[in-house]
């Protein structure tokens, strides 16, 4: 008895020390502020950044995420720079540009005084080799598909080969063996809009490679036996052709990219892609230093041997710890850089990023950063960064597989979710029900989808067949055993499907079960058309521009995954492409998206917010769509009466 | 005991090997490659990327060139991170694991054993129940809800000590982890440590030692810790082996770039190398010190012979 009361005693203890430290913490923090935590900006000029997940390499050609991005915007330099506001394509080695009359070439005529961070001088040729290296197969670049507009970059990464008769020296030509065009095949679709010649007029001087580039399109096909056995047989007039001929594989002087002289880029596309300038940001497509690759092969990278292009160059890297660059005076416009120094920090998990950054350990943390629980408090402070994202969440179906290849179910099942209320119970996420993010591509008038409507998803479903002997819906005639609700378990995604899953119960009457995986798993399972009915998925766009999101569809395989594919979208998409007037263009890429939404191969949920902080002192640093931060206009103010208030003003041009 | 020595490092050849195949088979098995990701690869860049990392080979190939690896102690280069290789992540990641694991098994061993003697000494006793309170909390409470309660209240709050990051040794950044690390291990000294004592202080010898007249002091000291001190003894093989290969939690806290952080994500990521050169670091780290653990048994009771 006396043992017992004794720890009774002892778990009380152990109860009131661990409140009261709840409990003066608590108290401590709940000062009304109108900033989160320290606002004592770093001395000297210095920001320091964190990131997001460690980089894959600094390599700007290996890694794939925005947290690599980030940090080679430090490093590299490429034709074009980010807008700091915008994120569309501001000029930056490259001075000027101009399209071609069809937007199938684009001229780009560099500045001269661009250097690497050794004293090199970047020249067209850095540009040659950079984008050639990009596409090798040799570097296996996983980014390399959004450079398959360049003519003949897709024959050359994936090993293709022309056909060439060895007696005449003559190419076996394409519009000779024209098929109906089918994209299937390929993952980014790249294609010719049939029977439209490209324009073959530029700028730039003619030279011999302009010629041969601007002839008509070689045959190439795959460079592996099996492959090519495969893709003949389903042309017997190819097949015939191909006879004695032999098979030169595409070399890297053979893609679209010329340099017509030491400060004139010349890259020739093998359709017309008007959005293609927005793609030249990209990391894929900086500049990286050839005689340092050459010389130290994969350690390139390593501090000590690492040649950079940008703003800063590398001062020290401890991965899993941090980077620091610091200002390159051979940067071209160092004169407008103002930091000294840059620390990133490759930090992922949320709440010890909110901690340093409430410390004022860190001045700004990437996007998606403040915790859903946090958020409540954070979001009314005037530090808080949100602002609509290049990104999509979404649901698809599996339309291979009943019920869900029936548009009426699918429409059915978009229509019984409450957006509104999803969005609001998120807190950083826009109610949506379109593909495109809402609101973020100027003058694209965005279709915006069917919206909430349980009666009328009653009504579809009791067409499709789920209907009593009356005719009204019957919920017990579903076969919920069919359909499941699939989710990678990271971060809120499985709440976010519970939240589904009681919407469609309550509004539809069924229970839908939920089935989470491990996110590579769950990945696999996806791609394969595994899932029944329902799998989750969303979308970073690549680049400022409705295609990114629309281009997803145009292919069978790949990231579509629905199995839901239609010729004529493909048409649509591609039809809107090959216009010459930007505003018509984007007129028919709404229809094309208004097409897709009609047949609901997905279910929009929400787009997000970039959901970051940045402390006041923190300028020339704006929540833009994809969170991708040109540092070179970003500086440390020390003057307390021109610290930000808020967000500061986003309309390109405005005020810092 | 040589005898015992060599027999029980020769069988750690074989353990090390079953260990690192069945870990190797494990992955394989695992849906996903390192280059899976929410976008889908076109099939000829993936292609690309087996060429590159000789993923396109038959697996009795790949099998055997990660085992030739693995006899020579290389273990390869990172699939995730180019350009690095294992055993430069090794290397770098280790010192910072063992800093953190030795400091805290250093500190819940001297609070841990302190406190357990205290209070087996005075059984029942107000200083035995507030320090027997405070190793239950050690050992309920887990270290990710310590960590984050200590950096609230000292590092948000009273804004004393960093939150997180690492700041080399010594630095006061490593004060909060090594506290929230050795938190429960401490507790768990405590309680074997005050259960050791309480056996042995009724035993017969210490009978013997007191009739002897010896002073309370040298009882305890020469002869009651020794005996009491086996059960933490032989906790210690297991805890320092778990502590200085990284532990994940208190890493990702703190943001500590240990080796604990890269074993997480490399199995994350599926990035084989890597998988595979830290599974077998910490196969023979804990292999490694049980036998240490089983040598010094005989130290510490001169009845056990080999």
């Amino acid at each position: 008895m006396l043992f017992i009361f004794k720890s009774v005693q002892i778990r009380l203890a152990v109860a009131l020390i661990a409140m009261a430290l709840v409990v003066i913490a608590c108290t401590a923090s709940a000062k009304n502020e109108p900033y989160f935590g320290k606002t004592k900006p770093p001395e000297g000029q210095v920001l320091r950044y964190v990131s997001g997940s460690e980089p894959e390499s600094l390599d700007p050609q290996i890694g794939t995420g925005q947290p690599e991005a980030r940090i080679y915007m430090a490093l590299y330099d490429g034709l074009c720079e980010y807008d700091p506001k915008t994120a569309g394509p501001i000029p930056s080695i490259a001075e000027s540009w101009e399209p071609n009359q069809d937007n199938s070439e684009f001229v780009f005529h560099l500045r001269k005084n661009a250097r690497f961070s050794n004293g090199d001088p970047i020249t067209a040729q850095d540009f040659l080799y950079s984008f050639r290296r990009a596409l090798s197969p040799e570097l296996a670049a996983r980014y390399a598909y959004i450079a398959y507009y360049i003519k003949y970059a897709e024959a050359y990464n994936n090993g293709s080969v022309f056909v060439r008769d060895p007696r005449t020296g003559e190419f076996l030509l394409e519009r000779d063996f024209s098929e109906p065009a089918d994209n299937s095949s390929n993952n980014e679709t790249v294609s010719t809009p049939s029977g439209a010649a490209l324009a073959t007029e530029s700028s730039a001087q003619n030279t011999p490679f302009h010629e041969y580039i601007h002839s008509p399109t070689r045959v190439t096909l795959p460079g592996d036996q099996a492959g090519r056995a495969k893709a003949l047989a389903k042309n017997a007039k190819l097949k015939a052709a191909v006879e004695g001929k032999e098979f030169v594989p595409v070399k890297a002087e053979d893609i679209g990219v010329e340099a017509v002289d030491d400060y004139t880029l010349r890259v020739t596309l093998g359709q017309r892609a008007p959005f293609f300038i927005s793609l030249m940001p990209h990391q894929l497509f900086r500049a990286v230093h050839r005689k340092t690759i050459e010389r130290f092969h994969e350690a390139w990278t390593q501090p000590g041997n690492i040649v950079t292009s940008g703003a800063f160059k590398v001062e020290a890297w401890v991965p899993y710890d941090r980077l620091v660059v610091v200002r390159d005076p051979m940067f071209w416009d160092a004169a407008r850089v103002q930091l000294s120094k840059i620390i990133f920090y490759p930090l992922q998990d949320n709440t010890t990023i909110m901690n340093l950054y409430k410390a004022g350990a860190v001045d700004a943390v990437q996007n998606h950063s403040v915790p859903a629980s946090w958020l409540d408090h954070v979001r009314s402070l005037r530090d808080y960064m949100g602002a609509p994202e290049v990104t999509t969440e979404y649901y698809q179906f599996n339309t291979t597989k009943k019920p869900m290849d029936d548009v009426r179910v699918r429409r059915a099942f978009n229509m019984s979710i409450n957006k509104v209320a999803l969005a609001e119970w998120r807190k950083v996420a826009i109610p949506w029900a379109g593909l495109t993010p809402k609101g973020i591509f100027p003058g694209y008038p965005q279709p915006a989808g069917e919206g909430y409507d349980p009666q009328k998803a009653k009504q579809l479903l009791a067409e499709a067949g789920y209907r009593d002997a009356s005719g009204n819906y019957d919920p017990k005639k579903f076969p919920v055993d069919q359909v499941e609700l699939t989710t990678n378990s990271e971060g809120s995604n499985v709440q976010i499907a519970e939240f589904i899953q009681a919407q469609w119960k309550q509004n539809l009457g069924i229970t839908i079960p939920i089935k989470s995986m491990e996110f590579k798993t769950f990945l696999v399972y996806r791609a394969n058309l595994e899932y029944k009915g329902i799998a989750r998925s969303g979308w970073v766009g690549d680049y400022m521009d409705p295609n990114t999101f629309l281009n997803i569809f145009t292919t069978r395989t790949g990231d579509n995954g629905t199995g839901w594919y239609d010729p004529k979208y493909v048409a649509m998409i591609n039809e809107a492409n090959s216009m010459l007037d930007s505003q018509k263009r984007l007129q028919l890429l709404a229809q094309a998206e208004a097409y897709l939404l009609d047949a609901q191969p997905i279910i929009p949920l929400f787009s997000a917010s970039t959901n970051w902080t940045k402390k006041p002192y923190v300028k020339g640093m704006y929540p833009n769509p994809q969170t991708l931060h040109p540092w070179k206009y970003v500086y440390i103010e020390y003057d307390t009466s021109k610290w930000d208030q808020g967000v500061p003003d986003m309309t390109p041009g405005g005020a810092d | 005991m040589l005898s015992f020595v060599i027999r029980r490092v020769i069988i750690i050849v074989p353990m090390l090997l079953i260990i690192v195949t069945v870990t190797w088979a494990l992955i394989r098995l695992a849906p996903g490659n390192f280059y899976t990701g929410e976008k889908k690869l076109p099939a000829a860049i993936e292609q690309n990327l087996k060429q590159k990392y000789g993923l396109d080979k038959p697996w009795y190939v790949q099998y055997g060139r990660m085992i030739k690896n693995f006899a020579r102690g290389d273990f390869g280069s990172s699939l995730k991170y180019e350009g690095q290789t294992v055993n430069a992540i090794l290397a770098r990641t280790l010192p910072v694991s063992v800093t953190l694991g030795l400091l805290a098994y250093l500190l819940a061993l001297i609070v841990g054993i302190t406190s357990g003697t205290l209070a087996a000494l005075k059984q029942n006793s107000w200083s035995d129940y507030s320090s027997m309170a405070l190793a239950m909390l050690g050992i309920s409470v887990p270290n990710f809800v310590l960590g984050p309660l200590l950096v609230l209240v000292f590092s948000l709050t009273f804004y004393w000590l960093p939150p997180a990051l690492w700041g080399g040794f010594p630095s006061i950044h490593l004060i909060l982890p090594v506290i929230t690390l050795s938190a429960i291990y401490m507790a768990y000294i405590a309680r074997l440590t005050r259960s050791g004592m309480l056996e042995v202080l009724r035993s017969d010898y210490i009978r013997t030692a007191r009739a002897k007249g010896l002073s309370e002091r040298d009882v305890i000291v020469k002869h009651a810790l020794r005996g009491g001190l086996l059960p933490v003894v032989s906790f210690s093989g297991p805890a320092l082996a778990f502590l200085i290969t990284g532990t994940v939690v208190v890493e990702k806290v703190f943001a500590l770039p240990g080796l604990g952080n890269y074993f997480i994500n490399a199995c994350f990521n599926r990035d084989e190398p890597l998988i595979i050169g830290v599974v077998a670091f910490i196969a023979i780290a804990v292999l490694v010190f049980n036998l240490l653990v089983d040598i010094s048994y005989a130290f510490f009771d001169p009845r056990i012979r080999y």
